[in-house]
């Protein structure tokens, strides 16, 4: 099964702690240790990194025991292995498979923590199963069905449907085109002087389109 | 927290959970287009010609499990940075085109094969070359596969590109599987082991058996080697009798990597996931289907 | 416009795609003036249009949502193309013409055969969804600020867009360039210096078929960042020797000047810095095959950049590559209209092999004599 969640062709290096030791072996003990930590409390918060690395470990365990099941050997072994605490390896075949067993999307929410004012240090994130029993990390957000805007166009659309195409949006699909004043300067002006290694548009795009999209 | 604080944590909450996207993982400074980006530019319907989908009841193929093994070379790189969709269909394409022109039979590491090809510098302007299999690599267009043969005392060595225009025929003499994926290690194995008699009469197999697995276990020649194959855990090699010495063994002991056993998302990056592999093969059970019918294996 | 209807003040979104108005303060033309800044800089140039709103959750619902991407579409179907008034007269080609370029995007890397048996690689481009947004003609485009002097007064400039968006993910202004040709507003933009009997129709789609194989192009593109490097990488110097007594001198730069007269470092030493991320040429690439289904064009060689990197495509610069004046390239680019039969799905170079045939076999000249 694939991962549904995002995740880089190059695993982070994850720092040294003490009574770990680093490097790669010392990054998958404590690894370990998040995952055991995520699977008994069902919500850590660690560094964003972290938290990051270990979503993409947690997220595999739960394909594999879901797909193979308990009885199957390989996966007892991966269970073993990346479960500390062997009361965990029950919980993750009884409990924890079957809640996402029509499940879609991804098994595990990530968040990023505020830094306080002035910031320093790293950036902090909480990573949680979901449909865990703990209250909702962001508060309830306000419904956005009363907004204005939403009214507005609910009346809108539902107009369109009713006489196939409003006198409304008629009227502005008719007009937008001709109103335009075409060879107004700074549109000439913009286009003309387009140059192709403009470096300060393309920088920060990518980011911004990940989120609206 | 005050106004401000709250305004960040809703838009760095906003920016970590903004559905199946990749977040920082493209550098801004690479201006490339993900690919799920672009895909959706393709099919999007405010272009000036969207791509139509393929009406194939894809859900209902069966893909059968030894298609995997069979046919590795459609299965596209595990890297997705390295993948496109469209170049991969078009790859694709002139495969299929190919295999109508030639027959590419079944065939495994570990089985012997009769190639022929055409050469220019040959008094009959075409060359037979009958050798072991020892090695399967990359996929697309560009798979090749290596013969290995041991001939007047010399061992040979030849890769052929399995898709160049120059291949007239490939036969299978001998249709077996061997203990390992890849068979380096006779370059430094006694030469009766890949030695190969070039008028060999083809083997064949009786109606409906599986490929038979080769378990013979090949003792290593005097040092010096290619490369250290005892340390490398060769099922198809047997235990030597070097002893190492206290720097080597030292050496060995740092140089083992035991927590990459269980390490999950390394073995997700180096290959294919199932889901991928299934919308591949879907298309190759698809092509293969009529042929199939005409030619089965050569009894 | 805002005395239309409350919605304007409302939404942001509904601005950008009900409403677009072209009330803006005009700007002052400027002559040429060299500026010094940083091969790399974040600043943007005088002319950026701030192309992306504000990150503002608007808390449209769902549906809402869903009405307005079918209301967008639906919008630039039926509006008035352009094209329809009063064609652009199409000019003659010489062999000082300089056509437009097109804006593809590198797919890979595949290898091919030649029909002699040889291997050669070549570099996949698609073209998706490319449009002529806008044309100056010489004398306005050499008022303009980002002319340079040593272009000379005979070129105008043609602007190519790809990849075509919702409107709403950019701001007003950015939307409003795109108005003229009547296409919806693209993700990336480029402009190409362009002789005047060449000149070219805003709203015109480019397709693969502006090319025909057997021509040679130039490919321009943004290399592969690599960041800051050594010298070894980055200029590939020799460096030390791994053993025999080289302590701390493996990757280094060895020296840097004489002495004497010619004493210290001069300008240009080569060391370590920034590698990559620059515009780079490929010249003189041959298109080997072209697929019209999916708009890819086959070209020998590999270009600049990375995977699904853009790539700037333009008639090679090259005189021993131009054309000649009997095969003359469609002017000044592809009309379905100018040729009379179905197009092909496929073309392909006389000198490619193409897979449908049978394989290749060397005839023996001496024995057949």
């Amino acid at each position: 099964m694939s991962l549904k969640i995002p995740y880089s062709q190059t695993a982070r290096k994850l720092r040294g702690t003490f009574g770990v030791g680093s490097g790669p072996s010392g990054r998958i003990k404590r690894l370990r240790m998040c995952v055991t930590g995520l699977i008994r409390h069902e919500r850590i918060e660690s560094t964003f990194a972290r938290c990051d690395e270990t979503r993409g470990y947690a997220e595999r365990l739960i394909n594999i025991a879901s797909r193979h099941g308990d009885k199957d050997k390989y996966a007892m072994e991966v269970a073993d292995y990346w479960l500390l605490e062997k009361d965990l390896i029950h919980k993750l075949f009884k409990v924890i498979v079957p809640r996402y067993e029509n499940h879609r999307s991804s098994y595990t929410k990530l968040y990023m923590l505020p830094k306080e004012l002035p910031g320093y240090g790293k950036d902090m994130g909480v990573l949680e199963l979901k449909d865990n029993p703990w209250p909702q990390v962001v508060p309830k957000q306000r419904e956005t069905k009363y907004f204005l805007t939403n009214m507005l166009v609910d009346e809108l659309r539902k107009e369109h449907h009713r006489t196939k195409r409003s006198p409304f949006v008629n009227k502005i699909l008719e007009t937008s085109a001709d109103n335009i004043d075409i060879d107004s300067i700074q549109n000439q002006y913009i286009l003309d002087n387009l140059v192709d290694n403009d470096e300060g548009k393309t920088k920060n795009d990518q980011s911004h389109e990940n989120k609206n999209d | 927290m005050n106004i401000i604080q709250k305004h960040i944590c809703r838009c760095l909450i906003q920016k970590c959970n903004s559905g199946n996207v990749p977040l920082s993982f493209v550098p801004a400074r690479q201006a490339t287009v993900l690919n799920w980006l672009l895909d959706k530019h393709r099919k999007s319907q405010l272009s000036q010609q969207p791509e139509k989908e393929d009406d194939i009841e894809q859900e209902t193929i069966m893909v059968p499990r030894d298609y995997k093994y069979l046919y590795p070379e459609f299965l596209p790189p595990a890297n997705y940075r390295h993948r496109d969709r469209i170049r991969e269909k078009l790859e694709r394409q002139d495969m299929f085109c190919r295999r109508t022109m030639i027959e590419v039979p079944e065939f495994y590491v570990g089985s012997i094969l009769a190639v022929n090809v055409a050469d220019t510098y040959a008094p009959s302007k075409n060359t037979r070359f009958v050798g072991l299999c020892i090695s399967r690599e990359n996929d697309g267009l560009r798979t090749n596969f290596i013969l290995r043969n041991h001939i007047d005392g010399n061992g040979i060595e030849i890769k052929y590109d399995m898709y160049s225009p120059l291949l007239q025929s490939i036969e299978v003499l001998k249709l077996e599987k061997r203990l390992d994926d890849e068979l380096f290690y006779l370059r430094d194995c006694p030469p009766e082991y890949s030695t190969i008699q070039f008028d060999m009469e083809p083997i064949h197999l009786p109606t409906g058996s599986a490929v038979p697995l080769n378990t013979i276990k090949v003792p290593l020649g005097p040092r010096p080697w290619d490369k250290k194959w005892d340390i490398k855990n060769f099922k198809g090699l047997q235990p030597s009798n070097r002893v190492l010495g206290k720097r080597a063994a030292i050496r060995l002991e740092r140089s083992a990597k035991p927590w990459e056993e269980h390490d999950l998302m390394k073995q997700y990056r180096e290959n294919i996931n199932d889901e991928d592999v299934e919308t591949v093969l879907k298309e190759v059970v698809l092509k293969t289907k009529k042929k199939s019918t005409k030619s089965q294996r050569r009894q | 416009m805002a005395s239309r209807s409350p919605l304007v003040c409302a939404s942001n979104c509904l601005q950008n795609i009900l409403f677009r108005d072209a009330f803006t303060i005009s700007r002052v033309l400027t002559c040429y003036q060299p500026v010094r800044y940083r091969k790399r800089s974040s600043r943007h140039p005088e002319w950026f249009v701030r192309r992306r709103v504000k990150s503002f959750d608007e808390g449209l619902t769902q549906e809402n949502k869903q009405f307005i991407k079918d209301l967008t579409v639906e919008q630039y179907k039926n509006k008035p193309s352009p094209l329809k008034e009063e064609p652009l007269e199409r000019g003659e080609w010489d062999l000082r013409t300089r056509r437009t370029g097109v804006l593809a995007l590198k797919i890979g890397v595949i290898p091919q055969w030649r029909k002699d048996g040889t291997k050669i690689e070549t570099t996949l481009l698609q073209i998706i969804d490319n449009h002529v947004i806008r044309y100056s003609p010489p004398e306005k485009f050499a008022q303009s600020a980002g002319w340079k002097p040593w272009w000379g007064r005979k070129y105008g400039s043609v602007v190519v867009g790809a990849l075509s968006c919702e409107p709403h993910l950019f701001s007003k202004e950015y939307n409003n360039l795109f108005t003229e040709a009547g296409v919806p507003p693209k993700r990336k933009m480029t402009r190409f210096l362009v002789s005047p009997n060449a000149a070219i129709q805003p709203g015109l789609p480019l397709t693969a078929m502006h090319f025909r194989v057997g021509d040679y192009i130039d490919a321009q593109a943004k290399t592969i960042d690599y960041g800051f490097q050594g010298v070894v990488k980055r200029h590939g110097m020799k460096g030390g020797p791994a053993s025999h007594g080289g302590t701390k001198w493996h990757r280094r730069m060895g020296g840097t000047g004489g002495g004497g007269n010619m004493a210290g470092i001069w300008k240009g030493k080569k060391m370590p810095g920034h590698m990559g991320a620059d515009w780079n040429f490929a010249k003189g690439l041959r298109i080997l095959r072209i697929n019209t289904k999916y708009n890819v064009l086959y070209v020998t060689g590999t270009t600049p950049g990375g995977n699904h990197c853009y790539v700037r495509i333009m008639d090679t610069c090259l005189p021993n590559r131009r054309r000649e004046i009997q095969n003359e390239p469609p002017m000044p680019t592809f009309y379905p209209e100018d040729v009379t039969d179905q197009i092909q799905e496929e073309y392909i170079d006389e000198t490619l092999f193409d897979f449908k045939e049978p394989s290749i076999e060397y005839i023996d000249e001496e024995s057949n004599k």
